[in-house]
This record gives structure tokens, C-alpha cells and sequence, in this order.
């Protein structure tokens, strides 16, 4: 198979050393199979030992390899090396996070978001074990399905210049896992998360950019969870002015 | 263990020229603008409106055959239906449609609006104006 010369320009931050990030310029061989994360495993293993970045899976699964190749937030494991044939290949940490060194960004924020909604189901009461499962039709879980698919890959929060402005804003996949849980119907957990996303800084901060839904690799519609916690917020206030007796539940 | 970091975090801030970044940040910020133009629009309106009840009606007329003035409502009247049309492409994004087995598109919302807005604006017209 033939080989061709990729240019690789990546970020360079070691904190010991520099005082602000810069780039560095890298001649990787690759095939067409190949993808950015590969040529950044040749650096390491054949180059230059001392870049860091995060990396797992290799197949778009587990959510590590995050980074922005060509300016725009993408998994650099479902990057193709030859769909920038010809062009030197930018490769930054992440926007909007605090670098830590070279391509690791800190995800403390978005960790912290993730626990704040409480990803998990929440009964009012849980029944015994041997009650069985909590059953669920077809139809149900298809108004949630598309956002648990969602990988944590934070490439929605580097999209987002909203979180860009202010990282208090609960952000989208953080919106998107809520909204997942507040559409299960085996949740009964509405009252406690609905103060949460819609704080201040929750969902009533996002102004409709709509990226985080572009840059998504698991095509989830994080900007529709958004709009659609905003709906049933705004549907629920309604209910309770109208109806202050548990119009609102 | 301390949880004083041993080396300090490079934080970024987002420049300016941000929007200009990709194509799509620049629709939304153009989109964003109309605000300003509807904002002045309205203000030139109530000064208009405060002229013809003032009495001056010479003063509004003139001020509404000011070449600057209808410029600049050319202008707004372009913005305001680029944020009313990506909006209508919106709410098609964030509100679909269910109809049996298939969802209704984005542009199918965008077209049903700009109708909508067809129809709405000339009975305005028609009620109000041409009465």
C-alpha cells in the first residue's frame, strides 16, 4: 500500500517549561486507513515521546480522544488522515477547557455538570427486586433514545461559545443527559432536576448557536434537549400559576 | 494529599473575532445583530409616532422621505427576515412533527411559516392600512 507525508501541527504545552502553549510541526507516514490519532500514536512511539494526550477505545466509543483537528471539535479516532490531503493538520487541545499539557484538557467542570443532574433514575419509592424490572414500551423509550447515546466526549462544550463566555453554563451534553432521564418514563426524578437545569445558567443560557449538534459524533441533538427542557419548563411554570394544586408536577 | 496544582493550567479566553471562526457562528451572530436594528427601528417608529402626535406632521412626513432613514429601514427589514426565516428553520429543528412513521423536516417548518407570514401580513395590510 502506498504511503504518503502527512504534516501534523500540534499543540505544545508543558507547564514546567513554557509559559504559554505553541505549535510544533511533526512529518507523520500514513496510509489511507489511517486516522489522526494514529499518526499522533506514530509521534509518541517514533518521534517524540513526550506528547500528551488522552486516548482508549480507538473506535468512537469511549469518548477520550477528543481534540480540535482543522479548528473544529472531532474524535481524532474518526479523523481520516487523507480527507486533509495536502493541507498541514492542526490538532489543539479542546476549546473553552483549561489545558493541562499538550492535547489533555482539565474536565473537572464538565465531570462536576455531569454529577450535578444526577444521571442516574430516581424513584419516589423503589419497588422490591422481585417485582421485577420497571417495564417500558417501545414508544417511550424512543423519546429519550438518541440522547443516551451521548459518550462524554465534550466535543459539544468546545462547539459551544456560549460556555466559551461563561462556564457556568450547564452546557449540552450535561442538558442532553438530563433531558434523557427526564423523559424516562421509570424516572420520577422531575422535581429534583428541574431546579437545576433551569437555573440561571441552565438551559435558559443557551441563545441556539447549535453546533454542539453539528460536532456531535454519536449524532445526538444536544440544542433539542436544550429547547425541549426549555418547553417543558416554561409549560410547567404555566401550570402552576394556572393551576397552583399540582398543576406544575 | 494537597490539592494545590503542581504546575499552572493554560487557560484560554475567547477572543472577539471569535465568530468569524466557522460559518455557522457567523449566521447565528448576524441573526443575533437584528436585535440592534430592530432596537433602532423602533426607536426612529416612536419618534415618528410622537411627531404625528405632537402635531408636526410635516417633521414625520419628512423624516419618513429622509433617504438615510429609509436606508437603513431597507436594512432592517433585510435582517429581520433573515432572523425570521432561520428561526422559522429553527423551530422546524426544535419542534418536528410526528405524522404515523415519519417526522416532519426543517424546511418544511420554514415554509409553512414564511406562508403563515405571507398570509398574516397582508390581512395587517388589508385590515389596517388599505381599509
Amino acid at each position: 500500500m502506498s504511503q504518503d507525508i502527512a504534516t501534523i501541527r500540534v499543540t505544545r504545552y508543558r507547564p514546567e517549561k513554557d509559559g504559554k502553549p505553541y505549535f510544533q510541526d511533526y512529518k507523520v507516514p500514513y496510509r489511507k486507513d489511517m486516522v489522526v490519532l494514529d499518526a499522533l500514536n506514530y509521534i509518541k512511539a517514533n518521534l517524540d515521546g513526550t506528547l500528551t494526550y488522552r486516548w482508549s477505545c480507538r473506535m468512537g466509543v469511549c469518548g477520550s480522544c477528543g481534540a480540535n483537528v482543522d479548528g473544529v471539535p472531532k474524535l481524532t479516532c474518526a479523523s481520516f488522515l487523507h480527507e486533509f490531503k495536502g493541507r498541514t493538520i492542526k490538532v489543539e487541545p479542546l476549546t473553552h477547557f483549561p489545558v493541562i499539557k499538550d492535547l489533555v484538557v482539565n474536565m473537572d467542570d464538565f465531570m462536576h455538570k455531569l454529577v450535578e443532574i444526577k444521571p442516574w433514575i430516581i424513584r419516589e419509592k423503589e419497588s422490591p427486586p422481585e417485582e421485577g424490572e420497571y417495564r417500558q414500551s417501545a414508544e417511550e423509550l424512543e423519546r429519550y433514545d438518541q440522547f443516551s447515546s451521548c459518550i462524554n466526549c465534550m466535543l459539544c462544550y468546545s462547539a459551544c461559545p456560549v460556555y466559551g463566555l461563561n462556564e457556568k453554563f450547564l452546557g449540552p451534553a450535561a442538558t442532553a443527559l438530563a433531558y434523557r432521564y427526564i423523559e424516562d418514563s421509570r424516572d420520577q426524578g422531575k422535581a429534583v432536576r428541574f431546579p437545576i437545569v433551569h437555573e440561571i445558567e441552565g438551559v435558559w443560557e443557551c441563545t441556539l448557536v447549535g453546533e454542539c449538534s453539528v460536532v456531535c459524533p454519536k449524532g445526538v441533538d444536544p440544542m433539542l434537549a436544550i429547547q425541549k427542557t426549555k418547553i417543558l419548563g416554561a409549560t410547567n411554570a404555566l401550570k402552576s400559576l394556572v393551576m397552583p394544586r399540582g398543576g406544575g408536577k | 494529599m494537597s490539592k494545590e496544582k503542581p504546575f499552572p493550567e493554560y487557560r484560554r479566553k475567547l477572543g472577539p473575532g471569535w465568530w468569524l471562526a466557522n460559518s455557522h457562528f457567523t449566521q447565528y451572530m448576524i441573526r443575533e445583530w437584528t436585535s440592534f436594528f430592530v432596537a433602532v427601528f423602533s426607536l426612529i417608529y416612536i419618534y415618528e409616532l410622537s411627531l404625528f402626535a405632537s402635531g408636526a406632521r410635516a417633521d414625520a412626513l419628512n423624516l419618513l422621505k429622509n433617504p438615510g432613514v429609509i436606508a437603513f429601514n431597507v436594512l432592517a427589514l433585510l435582517f429581520t427576515l433573515y432572523h425570521a426565516f432561520t428561526w422559522f428553520y429553527l423551530i422546524g429543528k426544535v419542534q418536528p412533527i410526528k405524522m404515523g412513521k415519519t417526522t416532519s423536516k426543517p424546511w418544511q417548518a420554514l415554509l409553512v411559516n414564511i406562508v403563515l407570514l405571507l398570509i398574516v401580513s397582508f390581512a395587517v395590510i388589508e385590515i389596517l392600512v388599505l381599509r
